[in-house]
């Protein structure tokens, strides 16, 4: 059964080899100069902006996409197995995803208008 | 490859037949939500208030008539087909269903009225924008502005699709469905009062934190009796427990697991320490639709989990029944009679009453069924008059709900003072009153099984007499405060519902009895 | 309560998981290895691509005719200094760029390379491994690549990176909508998400025919997936520097450079895989019985790949970068609507022709229905529009108490002034813009010739 997910999992512990030793081995190949310059941030050469920390680095207008894609998700999580299993539901199932599908698109539509999709 | 899959994967999979007549008052509830969606998406803003007033009292009176037309149906859908019996019979369309269903439409109609009143507040109950700092600029505009906001309506019209389907439905996992469908509407409704937008916000989070506790409580129980029968079916963990070998413990354990859940929506003590901030913090119309209509639906399910799924184990949750029952009934009582603030007051009224109608419970009968229903319709429509009447005595900063606003109240309006009145003294339970009968019948069927559970009802129901009638003296009988508040006129909308509140009120205390045939008549269970 | 079996569920995709370990594991290195070389061969090939579009030459020193100019690139970034700002957070700041890396390898898992060929003495499939939801295990990996993207956006603690790794992170989960719903008609077609399911199912009738639509979604969305240009605003060097891998440097840029080719490589194979019938060989090619067995299936499975790139490289350099506002438009506004509905129409008219409906009636109806969703749908957002821009307006007066933010203005009737005849010749100017400029070639000299 789960013989198939056997050779995910050797790829991927060779990636995982392959990346780790890459970015491990880097800070020995390189060169170290040291200047303080280099180690703060970089912004154009201005004085650096201090940063907010914790979750309020991202503003919040990005959850709402964040929402909304699971919302979409969530959708084709539902789609996915109807489009293999389509044969067998016939017109029962047909019928389910349109109402299905509808549902999402009046809740889509309600996003849409109230703005939910504009960016600045 | 792709025709090896698919032959052997084609047997497991058949189309469940649903007979969709049966479910057509849920149908059309969740049509008219989702036209509400629409609207708001679609109509200016400026008719939008209309057009969604209309499409909930179309879509509630539509789903009320073909509750109506259903009348002494007995299925259950889907039927099973072939080999597969996933999901077959979990929704049971039958007495008590009907009957539940048709109380919460009812109930639910009253109370969009009421949420849809515009006289006695500028704008609405509801604020416009929920989202608003409190205390910023623009939240100081909103309180003179006369914007309203109009989701309330489809949000209200989802829950109600909830409640539809929480009393009817025979399979735990559509079971908790419904009970998220009907919760999370509930959940950002109570963050939406107009006045007092903190205390809103803080109701509203805390019945959210809460409530996701419940479910969780709902869930854990539901997979330990899934454990137990290998099946979440109400009519399978019941024949379960006379086959299955498997522990008691597990069965027993996630019954009460359950039962918590389903206490909790009920806000039955002690299961109920939400309900009194979360009463006072909703919007008042919305407090009212919660009080009335989730009560309905909460019992509605733990009525079908009880007698369905396990009426043979009624031994073991007897006891318990009795001891939430009283503690539900003294909380009430007790600390209703320490308020100084009507809505408070109220709220630990719903607490005392939920009591009152799980002593119904205590004994599986079709009298105690009936009863049980009775009870929650006199009450839910009692209850959603006088929180509607709160909406009337106000203060210039909102709704004066101090119990000492109140005093002398009557000589500034006595038609208002004398609908209280009325619904204080159902609420008392004193006859010629709705709530006189509800009690009466509820006590009439619990009196053999559990005698000494009724006395204490009785002893309580008449501890909880006292507040009620406090107010009702201070109403009549004291001096009326220097600045008293002002009567507001309602509108035709909260007029309607007041008046259908209070003569339901008045009409099922006198002549109780084609209402009570009704319930008799449909206190079956299919399933 | 008897569990529901979908089709492919819980049974192998026959031909997998029965080899001996050893074979497993050659497998895995070529698919590596694969991948490995198609990133230093994309690299090469974008540059001279690119620079023959813009009559160039393009890299030209390095190998013949410049071919191990990628090689020799990335053997340098190995010996440049890592700089790793004080303020990041130095645990995930070392972790993302294998975050990002990781799942790219891994999504190629489960394309098929070819048919089933004899490689030392035993049968087997061209293909790493197939899974009943093969497809899936795509869309799980481009969709954990994102968090590379957001968290070493977020761990360098600096302004561009985080603007750009929360642009990326917007930009790659409103786009992935688009991609999922776009493979939704293939699985209708196919009956099946396996890889190689899809692949045989497309034996008489590449899936691009019946499904442009799909296939025209699916390419725009793996454009913004990818962030590739005209869809790069993730690393729009013009507006954010590097985006989410400015304060990168040494191998975990480089890390970060090979997860983008792989992931470009991997949905040029996903592409080919689901609607260019995979490795089957095109058309003239395949009246020749034996171009469909053996290991001539990889030939054609590479040059559909390469093509696909060529088309990216093509956008790359005909294309100017969208603005952020228009690019998030065009994925939540176009792309998921017009995919809905086609989903909808193509699904009706294959459950309708199952149940013997005729041909024509089967897809006249369906699309009439479409049409009709999408007029009317079309007419009513276009009254919307108007009607909101009159209930701004009207808002606006509202809210006319606010004060308006002013702005110096120039004059607009400003003389300007006659410049003098001779001018000195300017240096000085020069030093300020060194610093920047010799980051962005440090960074930036990889990316194009």
């Amino acid at each position: 059964m789960l013989a198939p997910y056997l050779p995910i999992l050797l790829l991927f512990a060779l990636a995982t080899g392959f990346a780790v030793f890459s970015v491990g081995i880097a800070p020995f190949t390189g060169p170290r100069r040291y200047n303080k310059a280099k180690l703060d941030f970089y912004e154009c050469g201005i004085e650096p902006t201090p940063q907010p920390m914790g979750p309020s680095r991202f503003p919040v207008k990005y959850y709402l996409t964040a929402m909304l894609f699971i919302v979409f998700d969530i959708e084709i999580i539902f789609l996915y197995p109807y489009a293999v299993a389509n044969k067998a539901l016939g017109l029962f199932g047909l019928v389910e995803i349109i109402l299905f599908v509808a549902t999402v698109f009046v809740a889509y539509a309600y996003v849409w208008r109230r703005g939910g999709l504009d960016w600045d | 490859m792709t025709h090896l899959l698919l032959a052997a994967g084609n047997t497991a999979v058949s189309t469940p037949s649903v007979s969709y007549h049966a479910l057509a008052p849920i149908f059309i509830v969740l049509g008219a939500a989702m036209l509400g969606v629409l609207v708001e998406a679609a109509v200016p803003r400026a008719e939008r208030f209309t057009v969604q007033l209309m499409v909930t009292i179309v879509g509630l009176v539509a789903a009320l008539v073909v509750v109506g037309l259903l009348h002494g149906t007995r299925t259950t859908t889907p039927s099973p087909t072939g080999n597969d019996a996933f999901f077959a019979g979990s929704l049971s369309i039958d007495g008590v269903g009907l009957f539940l269903q048709g109380t919460v439409l009812a109930l639910a109609l009253v109370a969009a009225l009421l949420v849809s009143e515009r006289s006695v507040d500028v704008g609405s109950p509801i604020v416009a924008s929920a989202a608003v700092v409190v205390g910023s600029a623009d939240d100081r505009r909103l309180t003179t502005a006369d914007r309203v906001q109009t989701e309330v309506f489809p949000l209200m019209l989802f829950a109600v699709s909830g409640m539809l389907i929480f009393p009817i439905a025979n399979n735990l996992i559509l079971m908790f469905v419904a009970l998220e469908v009907l919760s999370l509407p509930l959940y950002l409704m109570a963050g939406l009062a107009r006045r007092r937008r903190l205390l809103s916000q803080e109701a509203s989070l805390k019945y959210f934190l809460l409530g996701a506790f419940a479910s969780a409580f709902f869930l854990y129980g539901l997979a330990l009796l899934y454990g137990y029968a290998d099946t979440v079916d109400l009519p399978g963990i019941f024949t379960a427990q006379q086959t299955s070998g498997k522990s008691d413990v597990l069965l027993y354990t996630g019954l009460a697991l359950l039962l918590v859940g389903l206490l909790f929506k009920a806000s039955v003590a002690p299961f109920h320490n939400w309900t009194v901030d979360v009463y006072v913090g909703a919007p008042t119309p919305v407090t009212a639709f919660m009080a009335s209509c989730t009560k309905v639906a909460a019992f509605g399910a733990i009525l079908r989990v009880l007698f369905v799924g396990f009426s043979s184990a009624e031994w073991n949750w007897r006891p318990v029944i009795w001891a939430v029952a009283i503690a539900s009934m003294v909380v009430g009582a007790v600390l209703g009679l320490t308020q100084t603030d009507i809505k408070r007051i109220l709220a630990y009224s719903s607490i005392a009453h939920a009591g009152f109608i799980l002593v119904g419970m205590v004994a599986i009968t079709k009298q105690s069924t009936a009863s049980v229903m009775f009870y929650v319709l006199t009450y839910g429509f009692t209850t959603l008059a006088a929180f509607g009447m709160l909406m009337l005595v106000r203060d210039p900063d909102g709704e004066a709900t101090q119990l000492a606003r109140w005093s002398g109240l009557a000589r500034k309006s006595p038609v208002v003072a004398t609908v209280m009145t009325v619904l204080l003294l159902s609420m008392a339970g004193i006859p010629l009153t709705s709530g006189f009968t509800g009690k009466f019948y509820v006590f009439r069927a619990a009196w053999d099984t559990a005698g000494p559970l009724v006395v204490i009802a009785l002893l309580s129901s008449a501890v909880a007499a006292f507040f009620y009638l406090r107010i009702v003296v201070m109403m009549f009988f004291a001096e009326p405060p220097v600045d008293s508040p002002t009567i507001a006129i309602p509108g035709w909308a909260a007029s309607v519902a007041l008046t259908v509140g209070v003569v339901v009120t008045i009409v099922l205390g006198v002549f109780p009895q084609p209402v009570i045939d009704l319930a008799s008549k449909a206190s079956y269970f299919t399933g | 309560m008897s569990p529901v079996a979908l089709p492919g569920s819980g049974q192998n995709v026959p031909g997998f998981g029965d080899l001996p370990i050893w074979l497993v594991l050659i497998k895995v290195l070529l698919v590596f290895v694969f991948l490995v070389v198609m990133t230093l061969f994309a690299i090469v090939f974008e540059r001279k691509v690119v620079g023959r579009m813009q009559n160039r030459i393009g890299p030209n020193r390095v190998g013949p005719w410049g071919t191990l100019q990628s090689l020799a690139d990335g053997m340098k970034l190995a010996f440049k200094e890592e700089i790793i700002p004080v303020l990041a957070d130095k645990a995930v700041y070392w972790l993302a760029p294998v975050v990002s890396a990781v799942p790219a390898f891994l999504a190629f898992s489960v394309i098929p390379f070819g048919p089933t060929v004899s490689m030392f003495g035993h049968r087997t499939p061209l293909q790493l491994t197939d899974l009943p939801v093969g497809v899936l295990v795509v869309f799980a990996c481009s969709s954990l690549g994102v968090y590379g993207i957001v968290l070493s956006g977020w761990a360098s603690g600096s302004t561009y990176p985080l603007l750009g790794g929360l642009r990326s992170a917007a930009q790659m989960i409103s786009y992935e909508v688009a991609m999922g719903l776009s493979m939704v008609a293939v699985f209708l077609f196919a009956g099946t998400m396996s890889t190689s399911g899809i692949v045989s199912s497309q034996d008489h009738l590449w899936n691009v025919i019946p499904l442009i639509v799909s296939f025209c979604i699916y390419a725009i969305s793996v454009v913004g997936e990818t962030n590739r240009a005209p869809f790069d605003l993730a690393e729009a060097e013009s507006e954010l520097v590097g985006g989410f891998h400015t304060e990168y440097s040494s191998f975990k840029f480089a890390m970060f450079f090979l997860a983008e080719y792989i992931n470009m490589i991997t949905v040029s194979a996903l592409a080919t895989t689901l609607f260019l019938g995979g490795w089957r060989a095109p058309w003239p090619l395949s009246l020749w019985h034996g171009a469909n067995a053996g290991w001539w299936p990889v030939l054609w499975f590479v040059g559909k790949v390469v093509a696909f790139i060529f088309v990216f490289v093509w956008l790359r350099g005909t294309l100017p970068r969208l603005r952020y506002d228009q690019f998030m438009h065009l994925g939540w506004k176009t792309l998921i609507p017009i995919n809905l509905v086609w989903i909808l129409a193509v699904t009706s008219i294959h459950v309708l022709r199952d149940r013997g409906w005729p041909a024509w009636k089967a897809t006249v109806l369906p699309l009439g229905i479409v049409l009709l969703l999408i007029v009317v749908p079309a007419l009513m957002a276009y009254e919307g529009y108007t009607a909101r821009r009159l209930a701004a307006a009207a808002e606006d007066d509202e809210d006319a108490g606010r004060e308006e933010p002013t702005f110096p203005i120039p004059p607009l009737d400003l003389r300007v002034p006659t410049s003098p005849v001779r001018r000195e010749p300017v240096t000085a100017g020069l030093r300020g813009g060194a610093t920047a400029l010799d980051r962005t070639i440090d960074h930036g000299d990889t990316s194009d010739g």
